[in-house]
């Protein structure tokens, strides 16, 4: 016994030692910068990771990875560029940032591009995972729309092209909730209505999903950092799991269709894509989708950065610029409901143009309401920790 | 001095088994010691400032215990709010594992001693389950149990009952079933080994000796097959433990979280990776003093048979 307790002891520095040659990354004393609409910022360009030479074309035979959220780009179009540009595309999906920034900060999983939210966009400039971007191969840049030229959160579009913009509300089955939910005085209560126990979902996304208690209770700050804020968003949380038995996922947009359930916290683009997923016997009209008719609700778009680890990075800019052509969103779109910024898709003409059933039009995001919304901040790095704890508690069930 | 043992042995064969031990040593230490190394380095390591992705810490002496301390004090302290996932766990999974071995145990005793000639087909049978990852078996019961899904659509005899059953909006009962359904096979095959091994003429012995069909089973037939119940419990048991798809799936509630649920979820979240190494280091411990009595139990049994 006090032999293999000895062969232990001296295993385990060995062990450690070995351990300890494959490398241990610190960063002690790294700050973050956390960019706002009142707050724009220039991200300084990467030292370690240049940006390409202009003039290149990709490699024929070369793979190029892409991570990003399940059913989030049109098949079609990968399966055209792989055969335009006679490169392999792979694939990886998540379902939810936390989880694609642990793997993406791993580096080992060498992808090329990786379709952020904003919020995540300073801890990837920080731990210099980006690539700057080379904007001679972005020739469809002026698709955009102007606001979307030089964003607060990226000035000079550095690292990040917009890929879609999408609100976040209320969705819901008129077949399987009676109540009347615009015409209510607040919205949101309807998803603490014991009435719906059992037939309703949140988002599995913890800073939409909390934020959506602030918003319910008029708190405009929705990035806050106030300890008597986080403490109504844990009681309320803690509130509806108890009393709702809500379903936590991302999958709204085929759960459901399906008839899981018939009330959930949703984004835009899900609730225009709800629709396709319907059994045919099913009227379309029945989804409906709520959004706060001021505009004060949240607002977000979503983007798409080059990796420094992908090892494909021409290729990877000439994807960003066939995203940005207006056919190849037009089959984003019609295959993910997610709006694209561009000029060509004017919102007052996506029902017209047959995008989404009438019903529908309120999931339509018009460039006005990013002047009224509020978008979700990265959070100081304390202020996130307390905010996840907050979701780990809830997640852990009771 | 050299005893008559040593004198006996042919020349190298002290070599022989610490050789044949050598492969199984390595595969331990590759895959189970330094993994695990690498987990308490983790639970007990520090965190990127950026990231907020796990910092290993490799050597003990500068481990930082305040990881796990978090985890403990939201098992045991004034806010436990993991303790509801692990009581939830330990339940699923006894009703889980004695709900299988109801179910497996006729079902391997048909087939290892009245199948006769079918024995082949009916193994096979039993096999098939393992062709169809255990995903999308429980993908195909996402299908069968949502509200407009086929059961509902029996269990309403062709519309003259309303029956919309909510069975995929966080209930127990269907966690449990799919853990059940998943993990069945699991428990039939070693229960089939066990008992097809058990020697038929003590059975005969027991009837002949005046013994009915009841007494035969109890007297004879269980104790033999008992070490390979403790087996397929071990076998269907320690993965369950650490399931979280089948809740994800079949659930996707908070209200039904397990053990896995908490690892996944703490692996997935950055600054709280750590955590998830306490957790696994619970579900070890945990799994050992099954384990424990099972070898004792084995070697009891091997003590009796000689």
């Amino acid at each position: 016994m006090l032999k293999g307790a000895l062969a232990a002891g001296v295993a385990a520095p060995t062990l450690s030692a070995f351990l300890a040659a494959c490398g241990t990354k610190t960063k002690a004393g790294a700050t973050v910068k956390i960019p706002s609409p009142t707050n724009p910022v220039t991200w300084p360009l990467s030292k370690a990771n240049q940006a390409i030479d202009s003039g290149l074309t990709p490699k024929p035979g070369s793979t190029l990875r892409i991570y990003n959220y399940a059913d989030y780009v049109s098949p079609r179009f990968l399966k055209d560029f792989e055969a335009k540009y006679g490169v392999k595309i792979r694939l990886s999906t998540f379902n939810d940032a936390d989880e694609a920034l642990t793997k993406v900060a791993s580096k080992d999983l060498k992808f090329d591009l990786y379709f952020p939210s904003y919020d995540s966009l300073g801890k990837l400039v920080g731990a210099d995972l980006l690539r700057p971007l080379n904007h001679d191969y972005l020739t469809n840049y002026d698709n955009l729309w102007p606001s979307f030229h030089d964003p607060w959160y990226d000035r000079g579009a550095r690292y990040t092209i917009p890929y879609t913009i999408y609100t976040t509300g209320i969705g819901w089955r008129t077949d399987m909730v009676d109540t009347d939910i615009p015409s209510l005085g607040n919205p949101y209560d309807v998803l603490w209505d014991t009435k719906y126990a059992g037939n309703m979902a949140i988002l599995d996304d913890w800073h939409t999903a909390m934020s959506m208690v602030l918003l319910r209770n008029h708190v405009a700050n929705i990035n806050s950092t106030k300890q008597s804020d986080l403490d109504m968003i844990r009681t309320q949380l803690l509130d509806l799991r108890q009393t709702m038995r809500p379903k936590v996922t991302i999958s709204m947009y085929t759960d459901m269709p399906a008839g899981q359930y018939g009330l959930c916290q949703m984004w835009s683009g899900d609730a225009i894509n709800t629709p396709y997923y319907l059994p045919k016997n099913v009227d379309p009209s029945v989804m409906r989708y709520w959004f706060p008719q001021d505009g004060k609700g949240e607002i977000d778009n979503d983007l798409v950065v080059c990796l420094a680890q992908g090892e494909n990075p021409v290729a990877a800019h000439v994807f960003l610029n066939e995203i940005l052509d207006n056919d190849v969103a037009a089959k984003n779109f019609g295959f993910t409901g997610y709006q694209p910024p561009l000029n060509k898709f004017t919102p007052s003409k996506l029902v017209a143009d047959g995008y989404l059933p009438k019903t529908l039009a309120t999931a339509v995001v018009e460039p006005s309401d990013f002047k009224t919304g509020y978008p979700l901040l990265q959070l100081p790095p304390a202020s996130d920790s307390a905010w996840h704890e907050v979701w780990q508690e809830f997640k852990a069930g009771g | 001095m050299v005893d008559a043992d040593d004198r006996r042995r042919p020349p190298g064969s002290r070599f022989i088994w610490p050789l044949l031990a050598l492969p199984g040593t390595v595969w331990i230490a590759v895959l189970f010691v330094a993994p695990l190394y690498v987990v308490v380095a983790i639970l007990f390591g520090g965190t990127d400032p950026i990231l907020r992705e796990p910092v290993p810490v490799w050597n003990p002496a500068d481990w930082d215990f305040t990881q796990f301390t978090y985890v403990w004090d939201h098992i045991v302290g004034s806010n436990p709010f993991f303790r509801p996932a692990l009581i939830r766990t330990v339940v699923y999974v006894g009703i889980a594992s004695f709900v299988c071995l109801v179910i497996a145990y006729p079902v391997a005793y048909f087939t290892a001693r009245f199948a006769g000639r079918w024995k082949g087909v009916l193994l096979a049978a039993l096999i098939a389950p393992f062709w169809i990852s255990y995903m999308m078996r429980m993908l195909a019961w996402v299908n069968l149990l949502q509200t407009d899904g086929l059961v509902n659509k029996t269990l309403s005899a062709g519309g003259l009952f309303d029956v919309h059953v909510d069975w995929l909006q966080g209930h127990a009962f269907t966690v449990v079933a799919g853990l059940v359904y998943g993990y069945v096979p699991y428990m039939i095959l070693p229960l089939y080994a066990g008992l097809d091994r058990a020697p038929a003429r003590m059975l005969e012995a027991a009837r002949d000796l005046g013994a009915s069909r009841w007494e035969t089973f109890r007297r004879v037939t269980w104790p033999l097959s008992r070490s390979a119940v403790m087996v397929s419990l071990l076998v269907t048991a320690l993965p369950m433990l650490g399931d979280y798809f089948t809740n994800d799936l079949l659930s996707g509630s908070p209200s039904t979280s397990m053990i896995g649920n908490l690892i996944n979820n703490s692996v997935l979240t950055p600054g709280q990776t750590g955590q998830a190494g306490a957790f696994i280091l619970m579900i070890l411990i945990v799994s050992i003093i099954p384990m424990v009595l099972y070898v004792r139990s084995t070697r009891s049994g091997a003590d009796v048979m000689s």
